[in-house]
Parts: C-alpha cells; sequence; structure tokens
C-alpha cells in the first residue's frame, strides 16, 4: 500500500495502517528532536508524542499532502513547548554533567564526526526559529519548499531566515571555530 | 557573502551534517502502539481518564481549593454559552460545568493571584501547544487581540478538544514575566456549558455593540461534567461576550475600558 492509502486507512481508525507509516517516519522525527533537544530520552518522548498526536488527529490531516512535513512540524512544536520547561534544564544539565566525555574519548572520533558536532553546537548558539530552519534545510536535508511546509510560512520567508541564519552561523563558527572556516576559504580557493 | 560563497558554505553545512553522529533511533513504532491499541477499544474511557487525571493536577496543585458550594440558582443572564446568575445573599459561587464528560474548564488567573502558584500550575493544564498547532486543530479563527499595539502573540496556547475544542491564549506580564497579564478563552457553540453564578459584581456593558458582561470576584469556581467536581477560588475579573458562534471571556486584572478596548480589537493573525 502506498502512503496515501495507509493514511487513508489510518484516518479510518486502522491501526495497523499506522504502523508502518510510524516505522518510516520514526527516524527523521526522532532526530530532528533529538537536534532540537540535545537528548536522546527527550527525543523519544517527543517523537512518541508526535505519532500519538499526529494518529489522534489524522481525520482532519489533508490526506494529500505528504505526512513527513506534518510530522515535523508536530515534532518542532512539541519540542520547543519540552524546552520550555524548567526540569528538563535540569535534567539535561545532569546528565550533561554525568555525560560529559574524556578528552580521551573525544580523540576517538572521526574528524568528520567531530566537525558534524562542532556544526551541530554552532548552531546551537542561534536563535531557535533560526535553528529549526537551519536543521530542517541542512541537517535533515529537507528541500525550501518541505522547509517552508514544516514550519507552516512561505518559501520566501524560509529563505530569508535562511540567509540570516547563514550570516549568523559564519560568524559563530568563525569565532569559535576556525578552523572550519579556514577549510571552507581553502577549498573555494 | 556572495552567492557562490553562499552555496559553497551551504554545500559544506550539508555535507558536514550528514556525519553526524545520531543516537540509535529506538522503535518508536512498538512504543507507539501500544500506547495507541488499546486505546482504541475503550477509546472513550481512556479519554475521560486522561482529562479526569489533567483536571486532578489542576485540583492538587491548586492552593485555592476550597470545598464545593452549590448555589440556588433561579435566574439567569445568557450571554453565548455562559448562564450568569445573579446574586443572592449567599455567598457567592461561579458555577463552571460542561455538557459533556471529561472536559476541563481551563484554570486562568488574573495579576492578583499569586504568581509563585500560578506560573508552575501552567504547566499542568492539558493541551498546551503552539498557535500554529491550534489553529490547525479548531474548526473556527482563533483571533487575538490587536490591542494594545505591544501585545504580541500569546505566551501560551492551549486547546483543550474534548468533544468541544476550547482555546485558550495567555499572555504573561512583560513586566513580570512569573505573573499573568491575561487570559483569552475562546469557546465554541455546542458541547460546552458555562455558568457563572453569584460574581461580586456584574456589570452589563456592550462590546462591538452587543451584549456583554463584566463580572468581578473574588469567588469559588466550580467545575464540574457529571463525575468530577471541583471547586476553587478565582479572583479576578471576567469580561464575557459571544460573537456568532464563539463566546469569549476574558480575564484580567486590567480595568473594564481597557477590557473592552482588548476585546474591540480581535482579529486573525496577520
Amino acid at each position: 500500500m502506498d502512503e496515501t492509502t495507509l493514511i487513508r486507512h489510518a484516518a479510518n481508525g486502522d491501526a495497523s495502517a499506522w504502523e508502518p507509516l510510524v516505522q518510516t517516519h520514526q527516524q527523521a522525527v526522532f532526530r530532528l528532536a533529538y537536534l532540537l533537544l540535545g537528548d536522546p530520552d527527550d527525543a523519544e518522548d517527543i517523537a512518541q508524542e508526535t505519532f500519538l498526536r499526529a494518529w489522534n488527529h489524522l481525520k482532519r490531516f489533508d490526506q494529500t499532502r505528504p505526512l513527513k512535513p506534518w510530522l515535523l512540524s508536530i515534532t518542532a512544536n512539541l519540542s520547543r513547548n519540552r524546552r520550555r520547561s524548567a526540569g528538563r534544564y535540569l535534567a539535561a544539565l545532569t546528565r550533561a554533567f554525568r555525560d560529559e566525555p574524556s578528552p580521551a574519548s573525544i580523540e576517538d572520533k572521526s574528524t568528520q564526526y567531530m566537525e558534524a558536532n562542532d556544526l551541530w553546537k554552532a548552531v546551537q548558539n542561534l536563535k531557535e526559529p533560526d535553528q529549526q530552519v537551519v536543521y530542517l534545510r541542512y541537517f535533515m536535508d529537507l528541500s525550501v519548499a518541505e522547509t517552508a511546509d514544516v514550519l507552516q510560512v512561505a518559501e520566501g520567508t524560509v529563505k530569508s531566515r535562511l540567509s540570516r541564519a547563514l550570516e549568523k552561523l559564519r560568524a559563530i563558527i568563525k569565532q569559535e571555530f576556525p578552523v572550519f572556516i579556514e577549510e571552507h576559504e581553502g577549498r573555494e580557493a | 557573502m556572495s552567492e557562490l560563497e553562499r552555496e559553497l558554505f551551504e554545500q559544506r553545512l550539508i555535507s558536514i551534517a550528514k556525519g553526524l553522529d545520531y543516537p540509535r533511533t529506538p522503535d518508536i513504532a512498538v512504543a507507539v502502539m501500544t500506547r495507541i491499541r488499546p486505546a482504541a477499544r475503550p477509546r472513550f474511557i481512556s479519554r475521560r481518564l486522561a482529562w479526569s487525571l489533567a483536571i486532578m493536577l489542576v485540583l492538587v496543585s491548586s492552593l485555592l481549593s476550597i470545598p464545593i458550594a452549590r448555589a440556588a440558582i433561579l435566574e439567569f443572564i445568557q450571554i453565548g454559552i455562559v448562564r450568569i446568575f445573579p446574586r443572592p445573599t449567599e455567598p457567592p459561587v461561579d458555577m463552571i460545568s460542561t455538557a459533556t464528560a471529561g472536559s476541563i474548564t481551563p484554570m486562568t488567573a488574573t495579576a492578583s493571584l499569586p504568581s509563585a502558584t500560578f506560573i508552575p500550575s501552567l504547566s499542568l493544564i492539558a493541551g498546551e501547544t503552539t498557535f500554529a498547532d491550534a489553529q490547525q486543530r479548531v474548526s473556527y479563527s482563533i483571533l487575538v487581540p490587536a490591542y494594545p499595539p505591544d501585545l504580541g502573540q500569546p505566551d501560551y496556547v492551549f486547546v483543550q478538544d474534548n468533544d468541544g475544542e476550547m482555546s485558550i491564549l495567555v499572555w504573561l506580564d512583560p513586566r513580570q514575566p512569573e505573573q499573568v497579564l491575561m487570559s483569552l478563552h475562546l469557546v465554541p457553540q455546542g458541547s460546552w456549558a458555562i455558568e457563572k453564578a453569584e460574581p461580586q459584581l456584574i456589570e452589563e456593558t456592550n462590546v462591538n455593540g452587543q451584549r456583554a458582561i463584566w463580572a468581578t470576584g473574588p469567588y469559588p469556581l466550580r467545575l464540574h461534567n457529571g463525575e468530577l467536581d471541583f471547586t476553587r477560588l478565582i479572583d479576578g475579573q471576567v469580561l464575557i461576550w459571544a460573537d456568532g458562534d464563539i463566546t469569549y471571556r476574558l480575564e484580567t486584572g486590567l480595568p473594564l475600558d481597557e477590557a473592552i478596548k482588548i476585546a474591540e480589537s480581535l482579529q486573525p493573525i496577520p
């Protein structure tokens, strides 16, 4: 069955049609929540909640639209709410303290991982709307149209947000992770 | 950045981002289906239970809870789905009931409520969401005040959808963000019924030429849904008016003239 048919069945209360849809999109949903929250336990909670909410509101979902942007939109909203919870910050701080990697374990990681992790840290310095657009476009590899669909804004808005976010990100990287920019400029030359 | 620089920078970002070491994706499907399937059969009971728990959380969290009081109600003023009962000589009671089981009337407060109790309890109100999500979920247009001009979007949005899509918008006081400036409830015609009895003061006024009521506390607020029944103290001022099928309930510590300006400035979000 294709996705549209599965959605139609699920919207009519057929839970068995919902399961393959969850399986298809669970990685994207979990990863976006992880990017936004930085904690796998929180990301798992949000991912579950995303699919439960989507299930409960499937009847209102426009079945002519792709499911993934809608799911990611719910994920982004739920993650935003979760970030506002003071309790979560305390828990995250505790985990960060507990899980702080040792210098030795950092050395074990590949250069690619290190770069990606530095980029993630740099993005975390951006404001929340800018983070969202960067994660969706560059980390989740969504098109501008899909990103606009997730954020429920016009494509032009996505482009202007991206432009603004990129300028800020570049400035942050230049200051905090200059190697990244040097390599980048070296490649351009 | 030139267009070319930007393009190269973007490509590099995408390339680097692909290297991020995500945790292994847990089997979300199993957990979700476990939660969906048991709910599929006794869905109605589960929803009721969920809402009951939400109500109980609010009840437990409220430091202002008081014993249930039942008022003798004989005559009332009707504004939309709200019935307001004039105050006899008995102690005042503001009674809110729902026609459907399991619905929860939002707990709101005014600036006069102790901030230390209100803000934590905001997180216990069921149905928190974003404005965009709320608008997608309800079948009516959620209007927001354009006055005062610097009000902005609500700090909290709730949709309590239990056979009746009530939206609640909450604005915090920017000068005292631990306190609530005002809250606006949008209640569609249908499954909800609100009964407000014996406020300290009832003043008839109008919003956009339509009859409206300004009710002032303090008074006990009774929440009733057939099976659940509890009462808590509201110490605030409420402006109630209706426009078409939607009844609006604005709780605020601001004076009446300001409340009317706010009410008359409602418009779809730009």
